[in-house]
């Protein structure tokens, strides 16, 4: 349902909130993203890409954040978005894969073992689930390794090994407009810990709630 | 005694190199300056050739035997020489000593000038070389510092640089004859792993590396079958090519008995780079190379690369560059384009947010291509869509978004978008081209 709002959009972008919630992936370790559509789990991953990117350039770096690459399951990744988000986009490498489920677990199984990348996307969608044996394969390719391995998909498949499933659940669109809805402004989503088998590495429960964050994102026109 | 000629080339463009031969001939000091401009060195060519005035007259028809129309200027500078052919008809000698009075009448435009000084020169009303050879040199040296005196130097015939002698292009090729032809594949990834082996080793001798292979394999039955590849980065280490090698002709092997081979190499300067303790680490060229060539031949060399904004406001204006994890990526070349912010395959790429500008952005994803969806209308408004995604009422929506570009080519868009809220929370955007809807993308 929509809700309408006065002309600016909402606060509520905490950056230890979300910092806290970028954190949460542990290299070596496979993570995974679910949620539905519309529910905020690619606007979390265009967040994490861009501060993976960014990240060193005002550190006393001379060529900026580090690299990702990003198997694109079904085609869907935006560049207009994911530069707007802030993203380098010369340190991303976006495989296309064209729908192919088979082709994508395997660009991601082997990305994930070559050395120097510091976060491996594989973005599903409705594909997904990855298939068990294709995710303990993923987990062994990333094991011991500085790279972060994540799978976003719509749903999560129970025996999975990831360490840590984040979900994410749409709260409510934002619109600008009182009596006639002029422009959509964002998104505001909830992302909660479904599963961390790094407690003791994780700062769970930082931010809002037990491990639940509660986000808004905006559209960039 | 210093002597050099200059052939100045006066008709139009010709094949490159046709100069150049025309001076090699005569002397083995050249040096190319400029298109349509070669310097060689005529000390001692008298015996040869004759004396000086002969020298420039047969340099002028052999120049005109290659189809070239020439002036010859002869001069102890290379500003003398030039500004002798310049100014003069078809063959000009200046005698020695006479170079300060052959180049007093030239303009200043004869010399290389940077913007500054030549700018400088022209506000204190300096026209010719003649006119700044006059001034005095240390109030010149206050003034315009050691490139004005250089530039005096210049026009007064000092020209104490040496010939840059035009060398070569090595050619990085190795060829291997085999006596009993090769039938199966693996004596030719062998055959093809001795010859990277000795290619990179010449180029690792000069500093150089390669951004790209060729190879031919002659055939047996008449014919050769060719293959080329481009590595993610340049490589100089034998074992990464000849991995790269394998793939390449497992992916499309020779039909038939292959009788020779030949390796060619492009070679490129790579510039040292000093890696930084406090720099991201990156992946390794070696182990990029190999796996972008494994993800090239899985998913296709038209599917993988670095994501580029292009100069268009049309409706998902994207483009792919080639990825390169080197520190100096911005400096490289993209798949034989320009790099990022000139162009990407032909066309410019768009500025993006300021990078480490990070923003809590609702994603769009892309449908590619677009879904074509069914859109019930009320009040010209949609109320209600379906397609093969996603299909729902419509509780709430903006638009239309009208956007049209590129009417002055002959493919023109027009599109008008709707941001709508499905009964279910869906949000997507629809696009409607002016016939027919499409479900354009799902905001997550």
């Amino acid at each position: 349902m929509a809700i309408p709002i006065e002309s600016s959009p909402p606060p509520g972008w905490e950056r230890e909130g979300i910092d806290g919630l970028l954190g949460l992936f542990a290299p070596g370790r496979l993570s995974e993203i679910v949620g539905p559509r519309s529910s905020g789990a690619s606007s979390l991953l265009l967040a994490l890409i861009a501060r993976i990117t960014t990240s060193g350039s005002s550190g006393g770096s001379r060529e900026g954040g580090r690299q990702v690459a990003f198997v694109d399951g079904t085609d869907a990744l935006d560049p207009t978005s994911i530069a707007a988000a802030g993203a380098d986009l010369s340190a991303l490498l976006w495989v296309r894969c064209g729908g192919r489920l088979r082709v994508a677990l395997s660009a991601a199984d082997l990305l994930a073992r070559c050395p120097g990348f510091a976060l491996v996307v594989l973005d599903l969608d409705d594909l997904g689930p990855v298939p068990a044996s294709a995710s303990i394969r993923l987990q062994r390719a990333v094991e011991g390794s500085d790279t972060i391995l994540i799978v976003r998909s719509e749903r999560h498949r129970e025996g999975s090994p990831a360490s840590l499933v984040l979900a994410t659940r749409r709260l409510a669109p934002q619109w600008i407009g009182l009596r006639q809805l002029t422009r959509l402004a964002g998104l505001r989503s909830e992302v909660s810990i479904s599963r961390s088998r790094l407690h003791s590495l994780s700062p769970l429960g930082r931010g809002q709630g037990e491990g639940t964050w509660t986000l808004d994102w905006t559209l960039q026109q | 005694m210093t002597r050099i000629a200059c052939l100045l080339l006066t008709n139009g463009p010709v094949a490159p190199g046709a100069l150049l031969q025309v001076a090699l001939a005569h002397s083995p000091r050249v040096e190319e300056a400029d298109t349509g401009c070669v310097y060689l060195d005529a000390s001692g060519l008298q015996g040869l050739f004759g004396d000086e005035p002969r020298l420039a007259e047969r340099l002028r028809d052999a120049a005109a035997a290659g189809g070239l129309a020439i002036r010859v200027g002869v001069a102890a500078s290379r500003p003398g020489a030039l500004a002798a052919a310049r100014l003069g008809s078809g063959v000009t000698v200046v005698e020695p000593g006479g170079d300060t009075a052959a180049l007093a009448a030239a303009p200043l435009s004869l010399l290389a000038l940077s913007e500054d000084l030549a700018t400088r020169l022209a506000r204190w009303g300096l026209r010719t070389l003649g006119e700044l050879a006059a001034l005095p040199t240390a109030g010149l040296f206050e003034r315009a510092g050691a490139e004005g005196v250089r530039a005096q130097r210049m026009a007064r015939g000092e020209d104490p640089r040496p010939l840059a002698s035009w060398r070569p292009e090595p050619a990085f090729e190795e060829s291997v004859e085999c006596e009993w032809g090769l039938e199966t594949l693996e004596p030719v990834v062998e055959r093809l792993g001795e010859l990277a082996a000795r290619v990179c080793g010449r180029l690792g001798a000069r500093g150089l590396a390669a951004d790209g292979f060729e190879w031919v394999c002659r055939l047996a039955a008449g014919g050769a079958h060719a293959g080329a590849l481009t590595p993610a980065v340049p490589l100089t280490e034998p074992a990464a090519v000849t991995g790269l090698l394998r793939l390449a002709v497992d992916a499309r092997p020779p039909r038939g008995v292959v009788l020779g081979l030949t390796l060619r190499a492009r070679p490129v300067r790579m510039a040292p780079v000093q890696e930084s303790l406090t720099d991201p680490s990156r992946p390794s060229p070696r182990f990029l190379a190999a796996t972008m060539n494994r993800l090239v031949a899985l998913v296709g060399s038209d599917r993988i690369g670095a994501p580029a904004l292009l100069d268009s406001h049309r409706p998902d204006a994207v483009g792919l560059g080639t990825y390169s994890s080197s520190p100096l990526r911005g400096e490289g070349r993209v798949r034989g384009e320009t790099v990022r912010g000139e162009a990407v395959r032909g066309e410019t790429v768009r500025g993006g947010v300021a990078r480490g500008d990070a923003n809590p952005v609702l994603a769009l994803r892309r449908l590619r291509p677009p879904a074509p969806a069914a859109v019930t209308l009320a009040s010209g408004r949609p109320v209600a869509v379906r397609s093969s995604r996603l299909a729902g009422r419509i509780v709430a929506g903006v638009g239309p978004w009208r956007s049209s570009g590129e009417w002055w080519t002959p493919h023109p868009w027009l599109q008008d978008e709707w941001d709508v809220e499905l009964a279910d929370g869906t949000l997507c955007r629809l696009a409607h081209d002016g016939s027919v809807w499409h479900l354009a993308g799902i905001y997550d």
